[in-house]
Order: structure tokens, then C-alpha cells, then sequence
């Protein structure tokens, strides 16, 4: 019984790293821009779709697609900023979510009409290779896909608390006029924010296709799963979001080795029922700030 | 990054707003025709009642409303439509009414960021940061506070110290004693006393009149978005009193 909770433990870490790169964007859009994407896994979509594609016609791996998705998706991020979200940017924001969910759909529609319904798996020459960790059995991919997860979050961490680019961003979070009347050009900082927040999505759709199965209209469900991240984790803190991505991943996983799988869903929204009830605000507590 | 270099504080600017309209929304003028002079190195003072225009003349100076009509020269160049977070490389700053430091960073990273237009130029921004600190050892002593945990006085401090990396020759300023105790809003009419004697143009709008006119060498007062009254600091020593019932409507 020990062994399968620690495996199911070990299970859920990885699973939730991947978890939390898949969020990460989500988080700093709502947190520093105030942008609410709900178009944020169609981005994961078509990371998964990019990793097929690079595998199938370039013989990629995809670890190297995961790397090379993270400047792609950046500058789709950066063009979706430009050419959509400034635009919207100071209208209400209901008219950005309904916008972003335009583009969602045309997302997910064409994907269907490029690569149709199909369910597509990654397979790789170590998509079922596992090692022993003693009384563990542990998979190459989720190994793989978490520590990935890890390095980017990790660099999407560091690149906001430790560069002076990632500080004048956290200040534009704070207070967009102090930051413009310093000589911060928001619109571009706000257009790196997004791109970065998009190269996590598209990565993140990476290492999501190296564990899971995955089709075009699945993405649906990945933004109710990110959304339960950053709900949880709070906006616009990296480190939040890392967390809260590992809480998910390990009640995932212990609730359903213990339990029918049904009753996941069940008690990670239970979860966060409770939290938003006592916290306020996710397990930071941060106040949503005004933008 | 735009190739002007930065005016330094001794070649200190003049600023004059030409007729300038402007407002928030379309067909709500705030601004009706205001025309101002803030002259190099002298500081000048904006006056009048409340909705009379004075905040958002700051708003125009700082770029961050765009005037349906009229110009904003900075000397002979024409900065109306340059955005506000160009401002600060032609050496024009801004320093808004309320709070606005960044209150989850540390007062050594608000500072530091006052030396943003000095990013790329690390020996500068170090440079810069070190002599504000000279200048205002208070706030170095606050370096490792997060800013949103300080006093009111000094976040102001540390907003004036932030705005000093810059070295700007401009300074444009609203109501900066607002909320404070009367000997700390003393202490910073003596500063500003202070950065004009260095040679720095500023453009002070308040709603303390008496402090505000002590430290003016040229004072305009609004009325309805409109010039009302203008003069040296001469003309308005005697009758504030009056000038202040007549605003409050007390005759």
C-alpha cells in the first residue's frame, strides 16, 4: 500500500510540472495584463499538433520540439498580442473574452479541418521504456516531460525576478502609468509577457502530447484543468503556479489510485471550493489588482 | 530606443502648452484653450479650483492624453504626440498625485527602476543610483523594504528618489503634499526649492496654495478649464484669501 501511494506521489510530481507549464501563461496574462485567455489551450492544441508534425516529417524528438516550440509559440504569442489583444486591451473586458473565444474556435476548427478528429498518440523509442526506482516503477516520457516542464518554468521564473526586463514587467503589473512615465514601453512589455505565456502553452502542448493521447477537441478541457491551476496557485506568481500545479498533480493522482476515477474531478473542485472560501484568492492569497 | 540624447539638468528646457483642448471624453472638454509657460529653470505654479483643468493639464504635459487641439513644445519641438514613455528620454518627468511606487517590489528595485532609459548603460545606472542615494540617504536606508509597507511620506520620498535617477531637466508635478503631515509636505516644497536652484524647470500644479505660491516664481490660475489669472509670485502674495473664498464660491 506504501509502495503504490509513493508511486502514485512520484506519478502525480511529474505529471504536475507538466501541469504547470501548461498554466504558467494563463496565470501571467490574467495576473500582469489582466487579459483573461480563454484561447490559451488552443495554443496547447496546437503544441501537441506541432510535436506530431515535427516527429512525423523531420523525425524530431520531441524534446527537441519542446525547445524549439518555446520561441515559435513566443512569437505567435507576440503577433496575437499585437494584432488582437492591444486592440481590446481597454475595452470591457468582455468583449476580450469574447474575442479570445472567437479565436479559440477558429483555432480549434481549422485544427479539425488540417488533422481532423482523430485521436493521435506520440510514440517515440522510449514511449513505454519505464526504469525501477527501487519498489518504483517510473516512465522515461513522464520523466522527461516534467523535468522540461521544470527547466521552463524555471527560466519563466527567473527571467522575471532576476533580469531588470522581468522587474520593469512586475512593475507594469503593479502600477502601467509608474511603468510608462519611467520610460517602460508597455505595450511592448506587455507584448513579451504574452509571447512568453503562449511559448509555455505551446511547449507545454509538447510535453502534454508526450504523455497523453491528444485530438484538436480536446484542448477544451485543458483550459478547465489550467484554470483550475491558476485559480489555485493565484495570478501572476511563477512559483504559485508551480506549486499549485503540483498540488493538482498529486491529488490527481493519490485520489485515483484510492479512488473510481470519477470522483477526481470531484474533489479537486471540492478543493478549490474550499480554498476560494477561506483564502479568498487562491493558495497565494494575492488580491487581484485593478489594471 | 530613439537616438535624442537626454537633456541634461544644466541646459534646463522650457515647456509651454499652446491653447491646448483636451478631455476624457468626446464632447466633454476639460481643457477649453490653455495656454502656459513653464520658463527653464524657474518653477511655475498652477492653481484653481477643484475641476478646474489642473490635473489634466499634467495628464497632456505627461502624454498620457492626447489634446484634441493645440501643442505642447518642449523648447521648439513640438512633443504633443510623443507617447509618455518617451518623455522621460527628452528629460521630462512626471511625478502623478497619489501612490505610485511599486508596492510588491523593494524600494532598491523602484529605485533602480527609475533608472529604466539607463538600462543598457550599467556603469551609468549604477552611477546614478549611488548618487540618489547620496542625496537621499533616508530612502537607501529603506532599500530592502518592500515599498507598499512604508509611510505615505516615504513612498513619497522614495518616488522623488526613483524619479531622480533620470537626472531629468523637466519635473512635472501634482499636488505632491496631498495626505501628508504639514512638516513632511514642508520638507518637500523645500526639495523642490531645492531642484529648481539646481537649474531644473518645474511645473507644479496644487491645491495648497499658500506653500505652493511661496516656492513660485510664475503663477497661473485655471478657472473652468480656461486661463484665469497669471503673474510673478508678487502679484498673488497679498490677497490668497481672497483668490481661495472666491473658489469656494464665499464671497
Amino acid at each position: 500500500m506504501l509502495n503504490l501511494l509513493l508511486q502514485a506521489a512520484v506519478d502525480g510530481i511529474l505529471i504536475g510540472l507538466v501541469y504547470a507549464v501548461m498554466s504558467v501563461g494563463l496565470s501571467l496574462s490574467m495576473g500582469i495584463l489582466g487579459v483573461l485567455n480563454v484561447s490559451h489551450s488552443a495554443f496547447i492544441m496546437l503544441g501537441s499538433f506541432f510535436a506530431l508534425g515535427m516527429l512525423v516529417f523531420l523525425h524530431l524528438d520531441p524534446v527537441i520540439a519542446f525547445v524549439l516550440a518555446v520561441p515559435l509559440f513566443f512569437v505567435v504569442g507576440a503577433a496575437v498580442h499585437r494584432l488582437l489583444i492591444r486592440r481590446v486591451e481597454r475595452a470591457p473586458a468582455t468583449i476580450g473574452i469574447l474575442i479570445l473565444f472567437g479565436l479559440m474556435v477558429v483555432i480549434e476548427t481549422g485544427g479539425i479541418l488540417a488533422w481532423t478528429t482523430d485521436t493521435r498518440v506520440l510514440t517515440t523509442g522510449y514511449t513505454n521504456l519505464h526504469f525501477a526506482l527501487g519498489p518504483l516503477t517510473i516512465g522515461w516520457v513522464q520523466v522527461l516531460a516534467g523535468l522540461l516542464a521544470l527547466a521552463l518554468t524555471g527560466a519563466i521564473y527567473a527571467f522575471l525576478r532576476f533580469t531588470m526586463n522581468g522587474r520593469a514587467i512586475l512593475a507594469m503589473a503593479q502600477n502601467r502609468d509608474a511603468a510608462a512615465m519611467l520610460g517602460m514601453d508597455t505595450d511592448r512589455l506587455a507584448m513579451i509577457v504574452f509571447g512568453i505565456g503562449i511559448g509555455a502553452a505551446g511547449a507545454g502542448g509538447v510535453a502534454i502530447a508526450m504523455i497523453f493521447p491528444f485530438d484538436p477537441q480536446d484542448q477544451i478541457q485543458w483550459l478547465s484543468w489550467a484554470f483550475l491551476v491558476v485559480v489555485l496557485g493565484g495570478l501572476g506568481r511563477v512559483e504559485n503556479t508551480l506549486l499549485a500545479g503540483l498540488v493538482i498533480g498529486l491529488i490527481q493522482s493519490l485520489a485515483g489510485t484510492l479512488l473510481p476515477f470519477r470522483y477526481v474531478y470531484l474533489i479537486l473542485y471540492l478543493l478549490l471550493f474550499a480554498i476560494l472560501v477561506v483564502r479568498g484568492e487562491g493558495l497565494s492569497g494575492v488580491r487581484r489588482r485593478a489594471l | 530606443m530613439s537616438a535624442t540624447a537626454q537633456v541634461p539638468a544644466q541646459g534646463a528646457a522650457g515647456l509651454r502648452v499652446e491653447a491646448v483642448v483636451a478631455g476624457y471624453y468626446s464632447g466633454q472638454t476639460v481643457l477649453k484653450g490653455v495656454t502656459l509657460d513653464a520658463r527653464p529653470g524657474q518653477l511655475t505654479v498652477v492653481l484653481g479650483p477643484n475641476g478646474a483643468g489642473k490635473s489634466t493639464i499634467l495628464r497632456v504635459l505627461a502624454g498620457y492624453l492626447r489634446p484634441e487641439a493645440g501643442r505642447v513644445l518642449l523648447d521648439e519641438r513640438d512633443i504633443t504626440r510623443v507617447p509618455p514613455h518617451r518623455r522621460l528620454d527628452l528629460g521630462v518627468a512626471f511625478l502623478p498625485q497619489g501612490r505610485s511606487v511599486f508596492p510588491n517590489l523593494t524600494v532598491a528595485q523602484n529605485v533602480e527602476l527609475g533608472g529604466w532609459i539607463h538600462r543598457r548603460d550599467h556603469v551609468r545606472l549604477r552611477r546614478a543610483v549611488e548618487t540618489v542615494y547620496q542625496r537621499y540617504p533616508t530612502v537607501r536606508q529603506l532599500r530592502g523594504r518592500p515599498a507598499g509597507s512604508l509611510s505615505g511620506g516615504q513612498q513619497r520620498s522614495v518616488e522623488i528618489a526613483r524619479m531622480m535617477v533620470a537626472d531629468p531637466s523637466v519635473i512635472l508635478i501634482d499636488e505632491p503634499s496631498a495626505g501628508l503631515a504639514p512638516i513632511l509636505a514642508d520638507e518637500i516644497y523645500q526639495e523642490l526649492a531645492a531642484l529648481k536652484m539646481e537649474g531644473r524647470t518645474i511645473l507644479l500644479v496644487d491645491q495648497n496654495v499658500r506653500a505652493a505660491v511661496d516656492i513660485a516664481d510664475y503663477v497661473y490660475t485655471l478657472e473652468s478649464g480656461l486661463n484665469h489669472l497669471d503673474g510673478d509670485r508678487s502679484r498673488f502674495e497679498g490677497d490668497l484669501g481672497a483668490l481661495i473664498r472666491g473658489w469656494l464660491g464665499v464671497v
